[in-house]
């Protein structure tokens, strides 16, 4: 039995110091941190460390969703900055909304919003969101994020990459921080 | 036998078919001989590939357009019939993919197809006034008046009704970053009974926005069906617009093409086999593929300026040619890709957990493989060959000589591995054709013609079918049918008998567009 037990140990000892079983990730690219770490400070101050995110596909070409979802991704991996994307919007601070709001998604977009609490701040991304798409003649979308709701930002792009996303970020913390301050 | 011989034996009659720009054949009918060439396709098994409605093609009120793919032969054979009145025979009972097809119609342009089995509206849900029909040329494109959702007007999902069967309503909001659909479950327990998808919250109205626009203008439209089919759609449609104008890119832009068309479908199927690994609660095993994805979006962005290769495509060739300093590192870093795509797929292949979740999960079965076309990867994991760059060969894979690769199982685990052979496969036809990369211009230039054509090509997920009519320099229609539109049908059988949590994994290892169907 004791055989068996030093056994056991011996076999949990030897993975501690063991090669792992994936390569650390090395990360490279310095503007990106720098980015980041301006966030983190921010999110931690304005946000209480934490900036929960409900993202709203209104009627995207779902690059923009690409773009998001990559956020989560190693590259930038963006929960190591109090930055998280819920399930629920009633769990969530900031809507972004991606795509011009076509009819058939008016009445969910509404509900979505409506379904946060107080304070809630609205940003859209991407070029269809932000009113400058190439759809806004068409009949089947009434237009960009703002014709439904009140936008604190928005940051264009067709779609705008994983960077400035966050740089759009950085800024929404810091005009709301400020806000708050005046 | 060449295809007139084989469709002569067919029909028992000489046909008057008329040659298309690429391949296809025309043959206009009427609603007798319409009846008898569609028995004739249905008793051989051809797959209707597209229907749609054309308004005023050759100065005729409503034509449909059946599109058929003739097995074993590179011509798609196109039934033309003209409509007397806004009324026409639904076909849905013998061909059930007609089934939407025939709804978009009728949405479009208020066509009632007689014998129908489904005639709820599809792509206009609640809010949209009755007896609106958006693609009637005398419906000029802007805002309307919208109505407040009427009970007239409400969609009512197919009852089940039994011991314990109970419903659950998903969406079209979800619980992530996931394009919007509503999913309307019956469910015994845990296992799904019936699955009816209801799609169309993202309809953009882009065929619509085509009408009239400048031939070259239009490949905008083409990039934004789908963000992660930019290219598929924006060469499909220039290689379109080409054909009608006769004209002949050159060689290097060919090249470009084709190496941009894999590399996205590289990155493409690497968030599928992510994606699929999250969802069995799998980080670890994702992980690896986020990574490489990443990279290839930066190569991306490294080649044409955007990580989704956007506004690089013009009809007559590229927009600018790639910068030198990205192809070499785009070389230099496809050599060591496979051997770290090997150790990501190593990591799933070999975890019983993952194992356990993937196999016999999600199951297209062969049965429903044709009546339904299925298509693309899900099509070959179940053991169909079909590839549109083999079958319907498009710029430069005629002399590519492509072997097809396909799985039998037809579960979540044959499409993973189905797709971790593709993602080889594609780094293997980009080295080569990096490697006899020519030189010159990317660009050719062009007069715009008159004519009508249609145009496919293998997107990531499939065969994307473009059919555009250019009438005194402008488009005149643009009707496109992308592999989700058929492959979302698929879905609904292959969830049958799975537990509720396994249809994220399902979906995603389908890895259907919302967009790309909603259009």
């Amino acid at each position: 039995m004791q055989e068996r037990t030093c056994e056991i140990m011996a076999k949990a000892i030897s993975n501690v110091f063991k090669k792992p079983s994936t390569d650390e990730f090395k990360f490279g690219d310095a503007e990106l941190e720098a980015i980041c770490v301006q966030l983190k400070e921010k999110v931690d101050r304005v946000f209480g460390r934490s900036l929960a995110i409900r993202e709203l596909d209104a009627g995207s070409d779902n690059s923009t969703e690409i773009e998001l979802n990559n956020l989560s991704t190693p590259y930038y991996d963006v929960e190591r900055f109090g930055i998280s994307f819920v399930a629920s919007p009633r769990h969530a601070d900031v809507l972004i909304v991606t795509g011009a709001i076509t009819r058939n998604m008016e009445i969910a977009a509404k509900k979505t919003w409506e379904a946060m609490p107080a304070p809630k701040f609205v940003v859209a991304v991407g070029d269809d969101a932000c009113g400058v798409g190439i759809q806004n003649e068409s009949y089947a979308v009434l237009g960009g994020a703002d014709k439904i709701f009140v936008v604190d930002l928005k940051i264009p792009g067709n779609p705008p990459s994983p960077k400035m996303i966050l740089m759009g970020l950085l800024a929404l913390v810091h005009q709301i921080e400020k806000q708050t301050k005046g | 036998m060449n295809i007139y011989e084989v469709l002569e034996t067919l029909f028992e009659q000489k046909l008057n078919l008329i040659e298309g720009l690429n391949s296809e054949l025309y043959l206009p009918l009427d609603e007798s001989g319409l009846e008898k060439v569609l028995n004739v396709m249905n008793e051989n098994s051809f797959e209707l590939i597209s229907l749609f409605c054309v308004e005023d093609f050759a100065e005729k009120g409503f034509t449909l357009f059946y599109a058929f793919e003739i097995t074993g032969f590179e011509q798609t054979l196109i039934f033309q019939y003209a409509l007397n009145a806004n009324q026409a025979p639904s076909i849905a009972k013998t061909f059930p993919s007609a089934c939407w097809y025939e709804r978009e119609i009728t949405d479009g342009f208020g066509i009632e197809f007689q014998g129908a089995f489904d005639t709820r509206r599809l792509f206009l849900h609640e809010t949209y006034p009755k007896d609106f029909h958006p693609l009637l040329k005398s419906f000029k494109n802007g805002p309307i008046e919208t109505a407040p959702p009427s009970e007239q007007n409400d969609y009512v999902f197919k009852q089940v009704e039994g011991d314990g069967v109970y419903q659950i309503p998903v969406g079209p909001v979800h619980a992530g970053i996931i394009e919007p659909g509503h999913f309307r479950f019956s469910v015994i327990g845990e296992a799904i009974f019936n699955l009816e998808v209801r799609l169309f919250y993202k309809h953009r109205g882009l065929e619509k926005l085509a009408e009239g626009m400048a031939p070259q203008d239009c490949v905008r439209i083409a990039e934004s069906i789908s963000g992660d089919e930019t290219v598929a759609n924006a060469v499909a449609y220039c290689i379109a617009v080409e054909k009608i104008c006769g004209l002949s890119i050159p060689k290097r832009a060919l090249q470009l093409r084709t190496v941009l068309m894999e590399l996205e479908r590289v990155y493409s199927h690497l968030g599928d086999l992510a994606g699929m690994c999250v969802d069995v609660a799998y980080p670890v095993g994702a992980s690896p593929f986020f990574i490489l994805r990443e990279e290839i979006f930066r190569h991306n962005e490294a080649l044409t300026g955007s990580r989704f290769m956007k506004d690089t495509f013009a009809v007559g060739g590229l927009t600018k040619d790639v910068p030198a300093g990205a192809l070499q590192n785009l070389s230099v870093y496809l050599k060591g890709f496979p051997d770290r795509f090997g150790v990501a797929t190593a990591i799933d292949n070999s975890y019983f957990s993952v194992i356990d979740r993937f196999e016999t999960t999600g199951r297209v079965k062969p049965e429903i493989l044709w009546p339904l076309h299925i298509t693309g990867p899900v099509a070959r994991a179940s053991g169909k060959r079909t590839d549109t760059r083999i079958d319907h060969p498009y710029g430069m894979y005629g002399e590519l000589k492509l072997k097809q690769k396909t799985q039998t199982n037809g579960d979540v685990f044959a499409r993973f591995n189905l797709k971790a052979a593709e993602v080889l496969d594609s780094i293997k036809i980009i080295q080569k054709i990096m490697s006899e990369l020519a030189s010159g211009e990317v660009f050719a230039p062009f007069q715009i013609r008159d004519g009508y054509v249609l145009s496919m090509v293998e997107a990531p997920r499939g065969q994307n079918v473009h059919w555009v009519n250019i009438k005194n320099g402008l488009v005149d229609r643009y009707k496109v049918r992308t592999a989700s539109f058929c492959n979302w049908q698929a879905m609904e059988h292959a969830v049958l008998g799975n537990i509720v949590p396994d249809f994220p994994l399902i979906n995603k290892s389908m890895n259907l567009s919302y967009a790309g169907t909603d259009m």
